[in-house]
């Protein structure tokens, strides 16, 4: 797939700057949304409200351009373009439906002096098998990039 | 914008950014333990916390509230209740249970408004969760002196 991660990104200074991975949705009929597009961030509802049109879902590293996507047509997902070739992943899957969100921790100390604020990220989708079953592969990302499946 | 998290207390004072979660013998945010210590087999004073959401995002759920670190002396306790009623803060036992210390027991925390997510845009959504009130008890039996430090974590998933 082309990567459409765009070079317009103009930070804006907002909690946005904590993220180390945005997001870009590409549609079926190859219009896509960057979440941030010209220093403006686009909210996730925009993608939620055409989540029936998705083609692609990927997440991308800011600072290294690492990127994970979601194929929602396939039912396959890539890191930094590279398939990921697990067998269960090969199998005939319906009804693809992304699964994405950010994982917060706010940590503060009882005196204050030690706050933290750590992101993780879940990517993954959630699939009907040949039998009819509900699966789900999710992907739990770390803000330098390192992964592990599941939660 | 994502959403961007502030923690709040709520006092007789009225509410303030809490920039530290000290218990002490006065109603007060971001006190100094040393000036209002806590005398042994009495409580601290109630705080009531909660965390305000500005800026913009889709949905925010699975809200948690847990210490996450710090280890009790003899007799010392900290208790916590999620989406408490405010009441105005008192040493008076609250009795509350023991504050969960694992992310698998951690308090479920909701919206102000009492949902379990904080849609943005909603209507009525005013951004803030529920309170959380926590209360340091100790007995006569408690050593003097500082306490340890204790951490408290609060997570939330965001789209």
């Amino acid at each position: 797939m082309d990567n459409p991660i765009s070079n317009n990104n103009i930070e804006v200074n907002n909690s946005i700057s904590n993220l180390s991975f945005l997001w870009i949705a590409i549609f079926k009929d190859e219009s896509y949304i960057s979440q941030l597009e010209n220093g403006i961030e686009h909210r996730f509802q925009e993608v939620k409200d055409r989540f029936n049109e998705l083609k692609y879902f990927s997440i991308y590293n800011k600072y290294t351009n690492q990127y994970f996507t979601i194929d929602l047509i396939k039912g396959l997902f890539y890191n930094s373009g590279i398939s990921y070739s697990k067998e269960d992943l090969k199998e005939e899957k319906k009804n693809i439906r992304l699964i994405y969100f950010r994982r917060n921790r706010i940590i503060m100390t009882e005196s204050g002096d030690q706050q933290s604020h750590q992101i993780w990220y879940f990517l993954g989708f959630q699939y009907l098998d040949k039998l009819g079953n509900n699966q789900k592969i999710i992907l739990k990302i770390n803000s330098d990039g390192s992964f592990i499946i599941g939660e | 914008m994502a959403a961007t998290h502030a923690w709040k207390e709520t006092g007789s004072g009225g509410e303030t950014t809490a920039t530290n979660i000290n218990f002490g013998s006065v109603d007060a945010p971001n006190l100094v333990p040393a000036t209002y210590p806590i005398t042994r087999a009495t409580n601290s004073f109630d705080k009531y916390i909660r965390c305000l959401f500005t800026g913009s995002w889709t949905e925010i759920s699975a809200m948690k509230f847990w210490k996450s670190a710090g280890v009790y002396k003899t007799d010392e306790t900290i208790t916590g209740s999620a989406n408490a009623t405010y009441a105005t803060p008192s040493q008076t036992s609250n009795g509350d249970s023991l504050i969960p210390t694992t992310e698998g027991t951690a308090l479920g925390i909701n919206s102000a408004e009492g949902a379990a997510t904080i849609v943005y845009g909603g209507s009525g959504v005013s951004g803030y969760t529920g309170y959380i009130r926590l209360q340091t008890k100790t007995l006569v039996t408690t050593p003097s002196g500082a306490v340890n430090q204790k951490t408290f974590t609060f997570q939330y998933d965001e789209t």
